[in-house]
């Protein structure tokens, strides 16, 4: 029998259809509602245009579709005949930027998400403080706006640059709030110093915690979680950044990868009309987020992991929480190498000028975000997303399931339930 | 006899003014000739205007003004954009039939002793009145869609300097016909030269 | 006996065609725990709630405020209802209706996704129609894409404070609503004097006459009420894109509508003689302090 489930306390609604048989789940299928149509609105639209409406596909991972936009302008502007080459300085404070918003999307999911479902999946009594999480992220989020204006929904990437001007105040307020966050961090959730942490090579190290993440960490061994929600084995990371490496991963064989192998693909779900396609690589699933990430660096902890408990739901978030310390760790080092006498902007051709097509693909939180654009003088005149939900919770059928599928056959409804979460669902993203 | 009073003083001196620096140029006329002309005393002028320098600012700023009216009055009329042209076109060539001082004195003492006029008076500051009326009716000559969008100031030369022009030809007696009699064709030309394309 | 917590005003926040960003930047508010304490949350999209969306969407209680974010459509569902249904509901009985942000307000970006049936609650655009007219009364509007966490913050404690909150036409809180986001711009100097911004990425120059900056045209107090409490889009170097006002998203955010180089929209209120006449003339003086960089780092070192 097929029964539904609605979502929510996710970003945004999804819908699973739960086939279960000898009460275990046999398979499942996603739907999506609630279709924006941002695409169709994008067309027609002066290219600068996107970079204010592509941020609102998403309001927590809006700035990583400002990025992806602005490296899609710019990928045309190159296939126009008129390259951008952008200085250190610009994108050092991009790359910041973004690296706050993963921050603050993890933090969120931590706490809003994953410590509430595990507890109540392991009927835990532990009092829970989803809120922390929220003033974590405005710590992230001030950091953000030193640079930006403000966050969520800010603009200030361009063809060419940034539109911002900071003096050493701003590049000095920007690191005292990272150090603040850093501290907030080691204080309500590591209970240990960062270094530290990332010092740890072995799962076994999270013993030497008392914290909200060892508690995380130990709920999700209590539940099982090290031996379920296991998906394909395969990875992928597309965007390029100084904290990734672009790549597919088979178990643990690193390929190179380009986001020119993308495409996305009808999805099967024959229960519900969904708006979301699936995305994949050469035609495969492949899981795409954090896991990934790490998985590509080859960080010690991470290859542990997955060594013990492979793809598992287990990895799946404790993976998360070592790149949100990795990324606070980033984001001094990136400050620190901002040299702010270089120029912001260096003005490009007028986008008039531009008939071309662009690519622009970035590591969002939860994995590789892809804008292709096709303009004509300037105007668009087709605008594709592809966001990492698509890659990881597509619905496909039986025979080949997308990651989120995979990982959630063979256990029970419960279960089933915090494993989906796992993925860390982009609903908002994904209907776009 | 009704009493005279400061700014009647002021508009004569400012007439006689005009008349005097665009017939025998603005270095040879002096203040003692100006003063006479107006029937008072070179001490009393001083009373309106304390140097020939801040005179002739103010006569620029006078035209100025008395451009910027008449053409605001056009502006502010319920006819199509091409009648508008055709409206200043015929304000500005009545004005140089009928008070050729204002326009000799644009042309000649302003446009041509810019030193005279450097502080005080740079830029727009003295024809701003007149300057911004042809800004409006530029600007919602664009937004009704009649006129096409270019920069200000290619359109801006293209018309005065049409008109200043065809004055100048006027003024040396180039001209084989009146004035008004090339309202309707230079009307025609400016407007087929800005309208949007 | 009665605990204190009983008496707590019920709120509900739900959602229609939305991108969360409202949700995420009210997260941002600084004392935001504090402030959630003082109300039981019946249900919220992301945080801990009392009930559940089942319980929700079956229209069985009542809620003293209810916030909504996101564009109405008249055809969309949730959970199987239509939020038609649910939006007037919980409309009847509520004290307070807040529109939270620019779509719930007026339709906002999201209007484009069907145009001819979305909506804002009791404006479309801003036309004096919606879907809760009715209570049209009771409806807020805070607009912004997204909503400013301190406006919503200020609105929710003036709402505990049973305190009056004054609304402009659009029903937008006049405290938050009579300043531009012009005002407190720290370019302000560049305005008067008329001194444009060559190009972006400068701390120098008005964003007014080349890079579309409608500061000068639209309500809200960005740049007194800072974002995240540390800047605005203008003080980076963005143009405002009027995110406040009924007929956000225009188009063409990053340049000027000019017509023959003179700029197509006034500040709000200045008539165009006056403004030219003034810009005439300021454009003629040459300020070497305004003209010049702040700060020329190359020279410094």
């Amino acid at each position: 029998m097929i029964t539904k489930k609605l979502i929510d306390k996710i970003e945004g609604e999804a819908c699973v259809y739960f086939d279960i048989k000898d009460r275990v789940v046999d398979f499942a299928t996603i739907a999506f509602p609630n279709f924006r149509g941002i695409q169709e609105i994008l067309k027609g639209k002066n290219a600068l245009d996107a970079l204010v409406i592509t941020p609102r596909v998403c309001g927590i991972c809006g700035h990583a579709h400002l990025m992806a936009t602005v490296r899609a302008i710019e990928d045309a502007y190159k296939n126009g005949g008129y390259e951008i080459v952008l200085n250190q300085k610009i994108q050092k404070i991009r790359e910041f930027t973004l690296i706050m918003e993963t921050i603050q999307n993890h933090l969120k999911w931590i706490y809003l998400t994953i410590m509430p479902e595990l507890a109540q999946l392991n009927k835990s009594t532990k009092i829970l403080t989803p809120l922390k999480s929220a003033f974590g992220s405005s710590i992230a989020a001030r950091a953000i706006a030193t640079f930006a204006g403000q966050w969520p929904h800010s603009s200030y990437m361009l063809p060419g640059g940034i539109t911002c001007d900071p003096t050493n105040i701003d590049a000095l307020k920007a690191k005292s709030y990272v150090d603040e966050l850093t501290s907030f961090f080691e204080k309500e959730s590591l209970g240990i110093g960062i270094e530290e942490f990332l010092a740890f090579e072995s799962c076994k190290d999270f013993k030497n915690m008392d914290s909200d993440i060892s508690f995380i960490e130990e709920e999700l061994i209590k539940a099982g979680m090290n031996k379920k929600g296991f998906s394909h084995d395969r990875f992928i990371v597309l965007g390029n950044h100084s904290y990734t490496n672009p790549s597919k991963i088979n178990q643990t064989r690193i390929y190179c990868a380009d986001a020119m192998c993308v495409e996305d693909i009808d999805s099967y779900s024959p229960n519900e009309k969904t708006y979301a396609k699936n995305a994949v690589y050469s035609g495969s699933y492949y899981e795409a987020g954090s896991l990934a990430r790490q998985m590509s660096l080859n960080v010690p902890i991470v290859k542990n992991m997955h060594r013990r408990y492979k793809d598992s739901a287990y990895s799946r978030v404790m993976a998360r929480i070592f790149e949100l310390a990795y990324l606070l760790k980033e984001s001094n080092s990136i400050l620190d190498d901002i040299d702010i006498s270089e120029a912001s902007f260096n003005a490009p051709q007028h986008i008039n000028a531009i008939t071309a097509t662009g690519i622009g693909v970035v590591e969002a939180p939860r994995g590789p975000l892809v804008h292709k654009v096709s303009l004509e003088k300037g105007v668009i005149k087709e605008y594709k997303i592809i966001t990492p939900t698509q890659f990881n919770i597509g619905s496909s059928t039986k025979s080949d399931p997308t990651p989120a599928q995979k990982s959630m056959i063979g256990v029970s409804k419960e279960d089933a339930l915090f494993i989906f979460r796992t993925f860390d669902v982009c609903s908002v993203c994904t209907t776009h | 006899m009704a009493r005279v009073t400061k700014q009647e003083r002021k508009d004569g001196i400012i007439s006689v003014a005009l008349k005097l620096f665009s017939e025998k140029g603005f270095y040879i006329t002096t203040i003692p000739d100006i003063a006479e002309k107006v029937g008072m005393s070179v001490g009393n002028f001083y009373n309106y205007f304390t140097s020939k320098d801040i005179l002739a600012k103010e006569l620029v700023v006078y035209i100025s003004e008395y451009i910027g009216a008449k053409i605001k009055k056009i502006n502010e009329s319920d006819i199509a954009t091409e009648k508008k042209i055709y409206e200043i076109v015929s304000m500005y060539f009545d004005m140089a039939d009928e008070k050729p001082e204002m326009i000799e004195y644009f042309l000649r003492v302003y446009l041509s002793n810019r030193e005279v006029f450097k502080e005080g008076c740079e830029g727009m500051i003295c024809v701003s009145a007149f300057v911004t009326e042809l800004m409006i009716f530029f600007d919602e000559g664009v937004e009704s869609g009649d006129l096409y969008d270019q920069d200000f100031f290619s359109a801006f030369g293209l018309f005065m300097g049409y008109l200043g022009g065809m004055v100048f030809l006027f003024g040396e007696k180039i001209l084989p016909d009146s004035l008004s009699s090339y309202k309707e064709s230079i009307a025609q030309n400016i407007y087929n030269a800005l309208k949007a394309r | 006996m009665h605990s204190k917590q009983d008496k707590k005003p019920t709120l509900i926040w739900f959602q229609g065609l939305t991108c969360n960003g409202n949700t995420h930047s009210f997260f941002n508010l600084h004392n935001l725990e504090n402030l959630l304490n003082k109300f039981e949350i019946l249900y919220h999209p992301s945080l801990e709630s009392t009930k559940n969306i089942d319980e929700i969407t079956a229209c069985i209680f009542t809620c003293d405020i209810f916030i909504f974010e996101g564009t109405y459509d008249p055809l969309m569902k949730r959970n199987d209802v239509l939020v038609s249904e649910i939006l007037n509901y919980y409309a009847k009985d509520a004290n307070y209706i807040i529109a939270a942000g620019t779509c719930a307000s007026f339709g906002g970006m999201f209007k484009a996704s069907a145009p001819e049936r979305n909506s804002g609650l009791i404006f479309n655009e801003a036309d004096h129609e919606g879907p809760i007219i009715k209570y049209k009364h009771k409806v807020i509007n805070i607009s912004g894409c997204p909503i400013h966490p301190e406006w919503l913050g200020y609105t929710l404690n003036m709402v505990l404070s049973k305190k009056e909150l004054e609304v402009d036409k659009l029903h937008r809180p006049i405290e938050l609503f009579s300043n531009l986001s012009h005002h407190g711009c720290t370019r302000n100097e560049y305005f008067e004097w008329k001194v444009d911004s060559d190009n972006f990425g400068e701390k120098e120059g008005c964003l007014y006459y080349k890079q579309g900056c409608r500061a000068p045209m639209t309500h809200a107090s960005c740049n007194k009420i800072l974002w995240n409490e540390v800047s605005s889009k203008t003080r980076v170097g963005t143009p405002c894109f009027g995110c406040t006002e009924a007929d956000f998203p225009r188009q063409s955010l990053y340049s000027t509508k000019t017509n023959m180089s003179i700029p197509q929209d006034m500040p709000i209120g200045v008539p165009k003689r006056s403004y030219l006449t003034l810009a005439g003339i300021a454009k003629t003086f040459s300020i070497k302090r305004l003209e010049g960089k702040l700060i020329d780092y190359k020279k410094t070192h």
